[in-house]
């Protein structure tokens, strides 16, 4: 396998499938189902390019906004404030139908993939609900996609796969249903939400290598979103850490595993085990404490009740803006307030 | 290092359940030591055996066991030999304890932190409420939990926080032994690096046994002396985790140290083709032979435990008795 370490896309010749401006999710909280409570800021002002057959990681704990974010592109959560661009197209001018054939273009693989597959629908009914729903109707259409999907996801052979239900299949085999799934309306981008964090090791690796060679094949632009640092650098162009609703640091993904900027993103990547028996002797300098409550975030930097590089009077007092230090690589942190 | 004693020390475990298909042979055959103070960790992919040798060991069984044979030696004594009563009066709890694997989502949400920590204490070692309370503080503290929490609910704590006040209930009876079933893969990465950091203090300063399972080998590179790997219900390598990492023997081992990503050093990624084989009916030879790249003829033989020098096994053709490669 070749390294799979990438470099930055050119933003000139390369074009953005996806472009998201102060995008806002907030949840609105009710008590006794009638009094306005409050508002959880689960994503809180987020902006981003994602550029044709580019994979960008969306890293960050449970809880930070990351699979809001994926699901506000997916339109399955309304958008509060900001708006989202696909193909140059703000979704908010789409009527019913432009929602149907946008929603068709971006394929989502979930987490769980026995969660995400009918237990009662055969392999060969998972595939047919897409293209039944899309207006795919013709037979033979079907039938070619479904065989071409299979073969790309390496489901094979294929006949024998078709009418088993989800439980006969391994965990991996599962996934690579899901992916076909994913696929089998030829989307322009994939969201995949923790693809690999339900699977064994020995597999985690066959199903991102399998989401590498589709976007290979087919210039997919794919959000990559996941707990696990130690997968992004053998996958994504870009790594985008998110803390508290926010995305506080920006990187290309060799310029981040050089140096982390944000103290956040450093603890995370100082959290990170790799395995070596010098581990055992050392101890982790990780922060105490937990994310911050969403629907009270701190003032200012939502990082600063944790920091220990905390500059008092300011983190505690004003949001930090994007300080891009370098080209590729931007911290939403004060600590870069001169070094712009 | 060869001078401390051995806390426990397992010959041919095997533990096997009853079901409609046929015999399942969760453990088969699973010999190894381990010394007090010492920490082994147990990896290796779902289904392969691992949580079922925690229960072997500390005697959870279900119903439909249809084999469980072996010996245990526990500090000296044969556990095997006891029955269940007094396995339950003497062991279980009070010297080995464990923490379940999804455990800290089992405390009773009506119930005080404290009240449910100090319940093992009343019924094992059959002290005061008041001398239970005072213990229970004492390693909350070691769990570096405020001892303020005791009077909370468990929903008023975190996840990492459950974690730990669950890893203080098990430490609370001083039990020689403690085995940790997956404690931190349900946890956010920092509150994992946290409860790893704690694990390490604890086995540092109060100097206990662990057997941690994990599916996780970067994770288990933090706290392991010894790392055993199962495949498929056996052991198939039992090593020092210093030279486990660098020199892994077992072409699983291997096969498994390659597809691990690793964040600091860029490596190619390997997978394993296939899957493991059922546990009902495995094959009769080596359990891997149908997924290893280095299989001969001999391979449809089960083989051997060799010794290889500073006390790792490996369950592996390639290697003849004295711990030399046979066949390259």
């Amino acid at each position: 396998m070749p390294s799979l370490a990438k470099t930055l896309p050119q933003g000139q010749n390369q074009k953005a499938v996806l472009r998201i401006e102060d995008l806002h999710t907030w949840f609105e909280i009710r008590r006794m189902g009638f009094f306005k409570a409050g508002d959880v800021r689960a994503l809180d002002g987020a902006s981003f390019e994602l550029y044709e057959g580019e994979t960008i990681s969306i890293v960050g704990e449970s809880g930070c906004g990351k699979s809001t974010l994926a699901k506000t592109i997916l339109g399955i959560n309304h958008i509060t404030k900001g708006s989202i661009f696909f193909e140059g197209k703000d979704l908010s001018t789409l009527d019913k139908e432009g929602w149907k054939k946008y929603r068709s273009s971006i394929g989502y693989i979930q987490q769980d993939p026995y969660g995400a597959l009918p237990p009662f629908m055969s392999v060969q009914r998972i595939l047919e609900e897409p293209m039944k729903i899309n207006g795919i109707k013709d037979k033979a259409e079907q039938r070619r996609r479904i065989r071409q999907v299979l073969e790309e996801v390496k489901l094979a052979p294929i006949e024998d796969f078709l009418p088993k239900f989800p439980h006969m299949l391994s965990g991996g085999q599962q996934q690579r249903l899901v992916i076909a799934r994913a696929m089998i309306l030829e989307p322009r981008m994939l969201i995949a939400d923790e693809p690999v964090s339900m699977l064994d090791a020995s597999v985690r690796v066959e199903i991102l290598q399998l989401l590498q060679a589709l976007q290979r094949r087919h210039n997919l632009a794919i959000l990559y979103i996941t707990h696990d640092l130690s997968t992004v650098r053998y996958f994504s162009e870009r790594i985008f850490a998110m803390y508290g609703g926010k995305i506080i640091e920006k990187s290309s993904t060799t310029g981040l595993l050089e140096k982390p900027l944000h103290p956040y993103t450093a603890a995370l990547f100082e959290a990170t085990s790799d395995p070596d028996a010098a581990n055992l002797t050392s101890f982790k300098d990780v922060p105490a404490g937990e994310p911050p409550s969403l629907m009270n975030p701190p003032k200012g930097c939502r990082f600063h009740p944790r920091c220990r590089k905390i500059i008092k009077g300011l983190c505690d007092q004003e949001m930090p803006p994007e300080f891009w230090v370098r080209e590729d690589h931007a911290a939403a942190c004060w600590l870069y307030k001169d070094q712009v | 290092m060869s001078d401390k004693k051995v806390m426990l020390d397992v010959k041919n475990l095997k533990l096997y359940f009853r079901t409609q298909s046929g015999p399942v042979q969760a453990v088969d055959d699973v010999s190894f030591q381990l010394k007090a103070g010492h920490t082994l960790a147990v990896v290796g992919e779902s289904g392969c055996g691992k949580t079922s040798l925690a229960k072997a060991v500390l005697r959870l069984l279900p119903r439909n066991i249809m084999t469980y044979s072996g010996s245990i030696v526990f500090d000296g004594v044969d556990i095997m030999k006891y029955d269940d009563e007094r396995f339950r009066r003497e062991i279980r709890w009070s010297n080995i304890a464990s923490v379940p694997q999804a455990s800290m989502n089992s405390l009773n949400p009506v119930v005080r932190i404290e009240d449910q920590l100090i319940e093992p204490l009343l019924i094992h070692e059959k002290i005061s409420r008041q001398q239970a309370r005072t213990r229970v503080a004492e390693v909350f503290e070691i769990v570096g939990l405020p001892v303020d929490f005791l009077q909370r609910y468990p929903f008023e704590l975190s996840g990492g926080m459950r974690q730990r006040a669950i890893i203080a209930m098990a430490l609370a009876s001083n039990p020689k032994l403690v085995v940790l079933d997956e404690p931190s893969s349900a946890l956010d990465l920092l509150s994992q690096a946290n409860l790893m950091n704690v694990l390490k203090k604890i086995k540092q300063e109060i100097n206990t046994t662990f057997i941690l399972i994990t599916h996780d080998i970067g994770t288990a590179s933090e706290l392991a002396d010894e790392i055993a790997v199962m495949y498929a219900g056996k052991m198939v390598e039992y090593a020092s985790a210093q030279y486990f990492y660098t020199d892994a023997h077992h072409p699983y081992s291997q096969k498994l140290m390659a597809s691990v990503p690793t964040l600091r050093e860029d490596k190619e990624l390997e997978f394993i083709p296939g899957q493991p084989p059922s546990l009902i009916n495995p094959p009769t030879g080596c359990r891997f032979a149908a997924r290893c790249e280095k299989k001969f003829e001999k391979c449809s033989m089960q083989p051997n435990t060799t010794h290889l020098g500073n006390g790792a096994t490996v369950q592996c053709w390639l290697f003849d008795e004295t711990g030399e490669v046979k066949h390259a």
